[in-house]
């Protein structure tokens, strides 16, 4: 999946625990070979390859991934959008000036979830050139879907984590929460933060990773598909909530969000959250 | 007129989360069944202390059998079977003797005598919260109880906060044995109404702690028909607050479980409760758990230290070691072995009362408080 993880878990016994781990390697394995879009086989490729051209058939899976993705849209006023992946051609590390409004305005011309035709089976991008990506939704839906695999695999207490995205079920042995560290943003061997967690999942965005410098001055890889630019982001957003699909559009969209407004979108959104501003300020009411 | 709140995002994300395939796939009905089986054997009365009757008190055997089943994906039926034998002999009265300890008349050696019990339970599961009925029957020769009971449990601040609340009803009836003979009550009923309140509160990573009160009404017959001479108000008022506190211990790998309650009813009867145990995980599959409980009381308004039959029929009063002063200790051992599926448990405790032990005791012991051995074998399994 591109990102470390880990999978801890109270097993009876060492056989039972080898078999729910590869239960969900394997599980990890097939999202991998169906969403990523560096794989010219899976069904990222094949939907973004037929667009302008011909609609895609999909199965249930895929469609309630994409309906998903809509009501991520609709919740962070068109902020979340999948199909804002092309902005990467404009905006990426290896420029040396900032883009013109024109080359903006023939970007944003392919971006625009409003646009695509989807159905309970099939999905269509009518623009050649357009592009959606399931990564900022099915990294967490994998951990929730591997969490599920791992708890009718009889175990009733485990921690699955997927880079930044954590699910836990049951409890640490005689009933302790499993206890999470947020990342220091620049002491990367130490937490800034613990949070406890029991039968929650943890998600968390953005990180120093996800900039590049142009001219002097960083940007963030988070563009605004309204305007075309990128945001002026908090530095770091963990969300806890039952899903870690839930948790992780939360995090994702905080991000989207200028600073101030996604403190605000944080308040009103229903979940606990930690926030580490560009200053190293935090936010939020989850752990201690 | 208010306008519905529009939904938070958090509501609507997870509502559309939920249709994902993840969270509709089923997962594998458990069903899950346990047996026990217990004795318990209260013990002799010193010879000295009873003036006429059996030295013998209560041996009791108890078979016990639930079932738990998932119903589709958002109800639980809960089952549970329990059946009891029981023989010995118990106090009738007391008589005080000038400059003597006071001496018990305890009834003949009974034969044997059952008592069978069935109780049901639907649970509806929701998301952060749950609400089950249940409905109870139990039936002796000489009583029978139907109790039903309502409750709910609602999670808040992600699962950090539990709030549980319960209402039951009980009805029961007695008609004592033998009641012509010894000139007892033919028929009574009594009714039960109780209401409950528990907050669970998550504390930390390792440690939880539960508040609740509860409060019961009883009406109707309470006096005990079997006593030579018992005569009880027909109503009772009870309240308790009790505490209940976890902590995990993690280099150790154990868990302490503290409880406190304090109890009082309208009887005039007051008791605390402390009890402490021990979860101590030997390996990955076995857990020793080693408990201590302290029980004291004080006596009831109406308690007297022997009967008293110039006293007329209107005036309270009994002589049931129960609503006297005292206090008593408990030591329990129970060993655990868990596989993946099943698990046996092991438990053993011990009880031992007297005047002495309690903080506010009856000015004399009343000679018929309990010792007691209690030892019992389970076994649960998933199927």
């Amino acid at each position: 999946m591109g990102c470390p993880c880990e999978l801890r878990l109270f097993a009876a016994s060492a056989t039972i625990a080898q078999h729910a781990a590869a239960t969900c390697i394997s599980e990890a394995a097939r999202f991998e070979q169906k969403y990523s879009r560096y794989l010219d086989s899976s069904v990222t490729s094949v939907i973004n390859r037929s667009a302008g051209v011909a609609a895609t058939p999909i199965d249930p899976e895929t469609s309630g991934l994409l309906q998903y993705a809509g009501v991520c849209y609709e919740q962070s006023h068109g902020l979340f959008d999948i199909t804002s992946g092309v902005l990467r051609q404009v905006w990426h590390k290896d420029r040396q000036t900032l883009p013109r409004q024109a080359e903006l305005e023939e970007i944003t011309r392919l971006v625009g979830w409003d646009k695509i035709h989807l159905t309970d089976s099939e999905v269509f991008l009518p623009e050649p050139g357009m592009e959606i990506d399931f990564g900022g939704v099915v990294k967490e839906y994998a951990a929730d879907a591997i969490a599920m695999r791992v708890k009718s695999s009889g175990i009733s207490s485990a921690l699955v984590s997927l880079g930044g995205d954590i699910v836990t079920f049951g409890a640490q042995r005689a009933g302790a929460a499993w206890p999470i560290g947020i990342v220091h943003p620049i002491q990367k061997e130490s937490a800034i933060a613990t949070i406890y967690l029991k039968d929650m999942a943890l998600a968390t965005s953005g990180g120093y990773e996800r900039y590049f410098e142009l001219q002097g001055k960083r940007y963030s890889h988070l563009i605004n598909p309204h305007t075309g630019w990128p945001v002026d982001s908090l530095l770091s957003v963990s969300v806890s909530a039952q899903q870690a699909v839930v948790a992780g559009s939360i995090s994702s969209i905080a991000l989207l969000y200028d600073r101030q407004q996604a403190i605000d979108w944080l308040d009103n959104s229903g979940c606990s959250y930690f926030a580490i501003d560009q200053d190293l300020s935090c936010y939020g009411n989850l752990g201690g | 007129m208010a306008q519905a709140a529009k939904p938070s995002p958090w509501m609507a994300l997870t509502s559309a989360a939920l249709t994902l395939p993840a969270f509709s796939a089923s997962v594998p009905d458990q069903v899950e069944i346990g047996i026990s089986t217990t004795a318990y054997r209260e013990s002799d009365q010193n010879p000295q202390s009873v003036l006429v009757g059996s030295v013998q008190r209560y041996d009791i055997n108890i078979n016990q059998f639930y079932l738990i089943t998932p119903i589709g994906r958002d109800w639980g039926l809960a089952l549970d079977l329990s059946h009891e034998s029981m023989s010995g002999a118990s106090p009738w009265g007391t008589v005080s003797v000038v400059g003597a300890n006071t001496q018990l008349v305890m009834s003949g050696a009974t034969i044997e005598e059952a008592r069978n019990e069935l109780s049901l339970g639907i649970t509806r599961y929701f998301d952060t919260a749950s609400l089950g009925f249940s409905l109870t029957r139990s039936e002796e020769n000489d009583y029978n109880a139907t109790a039903m009971a309502v409750n709910g449990e609602w999670d808040f601040n992600n699962r950090q906060s539990t709030l549980a609340a319960g209402l039951s009803y009980s009805t029961d009836s007695i008609e004592p044995s033998d009641a012509l003979s010894f000139g007892r009550t033919l028929k009574q009923a009594r009714r039960s109404a109780s209401f409950s309140l528990a907050w669970t509160q998550v504390l930390n990573r390792a440690s939880v702690l539960q508040s609740g009160f509860s409060v019961t009404q009883h009406n109707g017959y309470l006096s005990d028909p079997y006593k030579l001479r018992d005569i009880r108000p027909r109503q009772r008022l009870e309240t308790a607050i009790n505490f209940r506190y976890r902590r995990f211990m993690h280099r150790s790998d154990s868990s302490l479980h503290l409880d406190y309650r304090y109890y009082h009813d309208d009887f005039g009867i007051g008791s605390h409760t402390l009890r402490s145990a021990w979860y101590q995980n030997l390996t990955d599959q076995f857990q020793l758990i080693p408990s201590v409980r302290y029980y004291s009381q004080n006596q009831a308004d109406f308690y007297v230290g022997g009967d008293d039959y110039g006293l007329p029929e209107t005036v309270f009063q009994s002589s049931d070691y129960r609503l006297s002063g005292f206090g008593a200790v408990t030591f329990g051992l129970q060993g655990r072995f868990s596989q993946r599926d099943w698990s046996v448990s092991v438990n053993f405790e011990r009880y031992l009362s007297a005047a002495g032990y309690g903080l506010n005791a009856s000015r004399a012991e009343h000679p018929g408080l309990l010792r007691f051995s209690l030892l019992s074998f389970g076994f649960d399994v998933k199927l």
